[in-house]
């Protein structure tokens, strides 16, 4: 008998261990989760809006958005800015007391190393096309992406060698590329060409510093192949040198993150909390039920299947006081403090927010489709007919539910500045009537007919390809069905694995797909530069000389207004004229938060949320003053 | 015995190799890039070519043979004998270099969390999987081995078809339906648990009943099925006869024999309950394993998924023969 308990007591044993050694530490000031870990911390490697969001609290740039004001570029490491008259030269004037977490000084040379460290093939920065804008960029990436390859091919490869690379490849960057430290606190940024919204992307975490000391105690050249092998010690806690609002206290994978108040940040005593901890939940229904047992303050992004329900609760809750509603947004209050003036309620803890993004469909302009038979889509009028004939309103209201706003446009409007939104192709949902409607659909049928599809039989089987998760399937049911009524095809939905469908778009290998595109930056650049010809995220082999023609132009237009003007045209283009996609709706991000607890996040359509910013009501710490918000947001 | 020990400590080289090739051959083909973000935007065509180099994700055979170079020690212990590791670390300390870091088993990078090593990765959830799994095993034993007992000793009494539906359910509704109750019930409604998360043992416990369910039922109905076949064999009669307890028939003589199937089930059992479940993992949020299962693979996260793979193989290769050598033990008559 006695024998038989030995497994019994195994298992005991391992489980005490784990118990007695694994100790949870004390709640931080604000909790928030994210449905992922972060991926990393390292800026020039980012891509996730996880881990760009971490980046702001961990790491500042030369500026930031003044994302509780209009997103403006405001100052941050840079105190002010001269900008030359050709609009190709920066000056930034770094301020004094800026330190890193260690208390070193913050100067333009950490820059310089963290922008060329970017730049370096080596490093495979998702985002080193932003460093192609500065002058000389492309070419040394080039040139090192070259120089590789021959030391590859090359006989002599030792440790020696490697380093003498590594040596040139430093010198021709300090040659050829315009970002130099002209002393410890002024750096000077030549670009290739004007970029309007180069200050903007000085805000984005990407090209923010990184500790060079540290980083390059990490890095050396590989003697096989002469590429930088960073090792990823650098990231860990206790070795993670930064220079933004808090410091990387703790990071478990998959389990928590814990930030504390870097105690050199030089605008540390704006700080209204100490410590955040970010927990990372994959499953939306434990994310909930997290947030209603109080173990997190604030949900990035609700998305269990009944989110529709929790919805329509805010909805129910503003109706019942309506009157209320009505007379606190009368007083210009921004959407966050109406919730904190109504009575307290768990229904009313759920914000949809508008997001910088937009659902839309792609259509396949080549001419020839991958097996080799003509494109019906090739031609733009077939397209437009398709485009006309969806009902948006149908697909926003009764599929997604989520209150998101029927797209027209590609960039959604009113998220930049400075630029107002093309018209937009009328479709179904436009009309008022059902004779308006009647005549939309006629003159879809007769674009069809002038197409040489008058016998609409003759037209092959449309194929939809779309992703088996998130309800695109729904989406594309709805929008089948209305082709097949309206235009009389025949429409074969293909549902496909995430990858396989990615792979096939990535190909071309579809007539008709759903895609969605965010914004990375606040112009309409970040939406554009996909449909130009060649470029890497070019599904749809869209190309119009025009189009190009048109973002050239802007590209080298100085006057801000023209600029805008040219870029409206650009967009006219696409979704009125050529139509390389269907835009849908556009996104709608739900948070999950207490507005009578949680101050500091705003509503702004491009949500950057910047969270040392956050203030905890009543924590007895801060102002505990909500602050007010400049963008008002968009009343669901 | 020891042959025993030899001859499958000789055969796991062989069979993980085995498992290596075919699982690299699956991996390989998943479509899709694991170097592109699954939403939106793709890096710039030049840098991917940069990535798939450095990883060399171009070649099949170049990554079959660096990657096994790198996992099973080789490449370490050949660095170590010719002396380059010794030179590398020379030279970087004379340029003023990061020393290479040097790990015997080396499993890669992860292509998905760019800040880790599958090392890392696999050490910081192998302890949390081992820990729930041994505590639903330490759950499941107690509960199914009682369950077992009490159902046979009285065949086809309340307890027996209370015990056997029970059982039935444990086995048939499956977990991600059982986590979801449990947690309504008892984090939400009454509030006794938190309601997921890791570190303390309140979080343990309603993950560690949920996945001990199935196993649970399982051992109960084994047992009882023993328990029934020895109590009508030939020396519990005699034992009976010669006036020990009913007690002492039971738990010394009978349960003794009847255990004997349940710990032959309890090793891949063992090695699949401490390598983590996915649903469980997910319901509660857990940060094992099992999650690194499904994910690598829809990531196509070559490194992960291999390493994972190599893990869990050699896990359960080592629990079988350890459960052979305690069986053994336990019954003299295996030889």
């Amino acid at each position: 008998m006695l024998r038989l308990g030995i497994p019994l007591l195994l298992l005991a044993f391992v489980v005490g261990v784990s118990v007695v050694s694994d100790r949870p530490a004390p709640r931080a000031d604000f909790v928030y989760a994210d449905a992922t870990d972060v991926a990393t911390l390292d800026v020039a490697r980012m891509s996730w809006m996880q881990d760009l969001r971490v980046a702001r609290l961990l790491f500042e740039g030369l500026l930031r958005n003044d994302t509780l004001g209009d997103y403006s570029p405001a100052p941050a490491i840079a105190e002010s800015w001269d900008i030359s008259e050709d609009a190709r030269t920066y000056t930034f004037h770094l301020r004094e007391g800026a330190r890193w977490s260690n208390g070193d000084a913050v100067t333009a040379h950490d820059f310089v190393f963290s922008w060329r460290r970017a730049l370096l093939p080596d490093t495979t920065s998702d985002y080193a096309n932003f460093f192609w804008l500065i002058r000389g960029g492309r070419a040394f990436y080039d040139w090192r992406t070259e120089a590789l390859a021959e030391y590859a091919r090359g006989e002599a490869r030792s440790v020696e060698a490697s380093l003498a690379l590594l040596e040139e490849t430093y010198r021709v960057f300090e040659e050829t590329v315009g970002v130099r430290a002209l002393d410890d606190l002024t750096l000077e940024v030549q670009l290739e060409d004007p970029v309007p919204y180069f200050l903007d992307l000085c805000a984005f975490p990407v090209l923010y510093p990184v500790h060079a000391e540290t980083v390059r105690s990490f890095e050396r050249p590989d003697p096989a192949t002469g590429r930088i092998i960073s090792q990823r010690g650098w990231t860990k806690p206790e070795r993670l040198v930064c220079n933004g609002a808090f410091r990387l206290a703790v990071w478990r994978f998959k389990r928590d993150m814990r930030l504390a108040a870097n105690e050199h940040w030089w605008n540390r005593d704006s700080l209204a909390i100490d410590s955040i901890e970010i927990t990372s939940i994959n499953d939306a229904n434990a994310q909930v039920l997290a947030f209603e047992t109080g173990v997190v303050d604030w949900l990035t992004g609700v998305t269990p299947a009944y989110r529709d329900a929790l919805l329509d609760g805010k909805r129910a809750f503003y109706a019942e006081h309506a009157e209320e509603v009505t007379r606190l947004q009368a007083m210009g209050l921004d959407r966050f403090e109406v919730d904190r003036r109504l009575p307290s309620d768990p229904r009313n803890r759920v914000h949809p927010i508008p997001a910088f993004g937009t659902y839309f469909y792609n259509f396949n302009c080549l001419p020839y489709l991958t097996d080799g038979r003509p494109n019906p889509f090739a031609d733009a009028r077939v397209r437009r007919a398709f485009a006309m004939t969806v009902d948006k309103r149908m697909v926003c209201e009764e599929v997604v539910g989520l209150g998101n706003p029927v797209a027209r446009t590609l960039i959604p409007p009113g998220s930049v500045a400075g630029y107002s939104s093309p018209e937009g192709l009328v479709c179904v949902s436009d009309a008022r009537t059902p004779g308006e409607r009647e005549e939309l659909v006629g003159r879809a049928r007769a674009l069809m007919a002038e197409a040489g599809y008058s016998d609409i039989s003759t037209f092959p089987t449309v194929e939809l390809l779309f992703n088996k998760d998130a309800g695109h399937d729904l989406v594309a049911q709805a929008v089948a069905r209305d082709w097949e009524r309206m235009l009389g095809v025949q429409v074969s939905l293909q549902q496909k694995e995430l990858k396989v469908f990615r792979d096939d778009m990535k190909n071309h290998r579809f007539m008709i797909s759903r895609a969605g595109w965010y914004g990375d930056y606040g112009d309409p650049t970040t939406f554009l530069d996909p449909h130009r010809t060649g470029d890497g995220n070019n599904d749809r082999g869209y190309s119009s000389e025009a189009y190009d023609e048109l973002l050239r132009r802007a590209s080298k237009e100085l006057d801000p207004a023209a600029r805008m003007e040219i870029l409206r045209e650009a967009e006219r283009m696409i979704v009125e004229q050529d139509l390389p996609l269907i835009p849908i709706y556009n996104y709608v991000t739900l948070y999950m938060f207490d507005a009578k607890r949680v101050s500091g996040l705003n509503a702004h359509p491009r949500t950057i949320q910047q969270l040392y910013l956050i203030d905890m009501l009543g924590d007895g710490k801060g102002r505990d003053q909500p602050v007010e918000l400049g963008f008002k947001g968009v009343f669901p | 015995m020891s042959g025993l020990i030899v001859r499958r400590l000789v055969q796991l080289p062989l069979i993980v190799l085995c498992v290596y090739t075919i699982t690299l051959l699956l991996a390989w083909k998943i479509p899709g890039n694991p170097l592109e973000n699954p939403e939106g935007r793709r890096p710039p065509p030049e840098v991917i070519e940069q990535m798939q180099a450095q990883y060399k994700l171009d070649d099949f055979w170049k990554f079959y043979f660096s990657y096994l170079d790198n996992a099973t020690g080789v490449k370490w212990v050949r660095q170590t004998v010719s002396g380059e590791a010794a030179r590398q670390a020379e030279a970087a300390k004379a340029a003023g270099l990061a020393v290479p870091t040097r790990r015997v088993f080396d499993l890669g990078p992860s292509l998905e969390y760019r800040d880790r090593r599958v090392n890392e990765i696999i050490g910081s959830s192998l302890p949390v999987s081992v820990t729930l799994g041994a505590a639903a095993m330490l759950v499941a034993l107690v509960v199914g081995v009682f369950a077992g007992v009490a159902g046979a000793v009285k065949p086809n009494s309340l307890t027996d078809v209370g015990t056997l539906i029970v059982a039935l359910v444990g086995i048939s509704l499956p977990s991600f339906v059982i986590g979801t109750l449990l947690l309504l019930v008892f984090a939400v409604w009454l509030g006794w648990f938190p309601a997921g998360g890791w570190g303390s043992l309140s979080q343990l416990v309603l993950p560690a009943v949920t996945l001990s369910l199935p196993f649970a039922a399982y051992i109960a109905r084994l047992t009882r099925l023993g328990m029934i076949e020895q109590l009508s064999s030939d020396y519990v009669r005699t034992a009976r006869a010669k006036g020990l307890s009913e007690r002492a028939v039971v738990l010394r003589h009978a349960l003794k024999n009847a255990f004997l199937p349940v710990l032959s089930y309890l090793g891949p059992a063992t090695a699949g309950a401490m390598t983590g479940s996915f649903v469980v993992e997910k319901v509660f949020n857990v940060p094992g394993l099992g999650q690194h299962f499904v994910n690598a693979v829809l990531n196509k996260d070559l490194f992960l998924i291999m390493g994972v793979v190599l893990v869990f193989s050699t896990m359960l290769i080592l629990f079988n023969l350890a459960v052979d050598v305690l069986y053994r033990w336990v019954d003299p008559r295996i030889a």
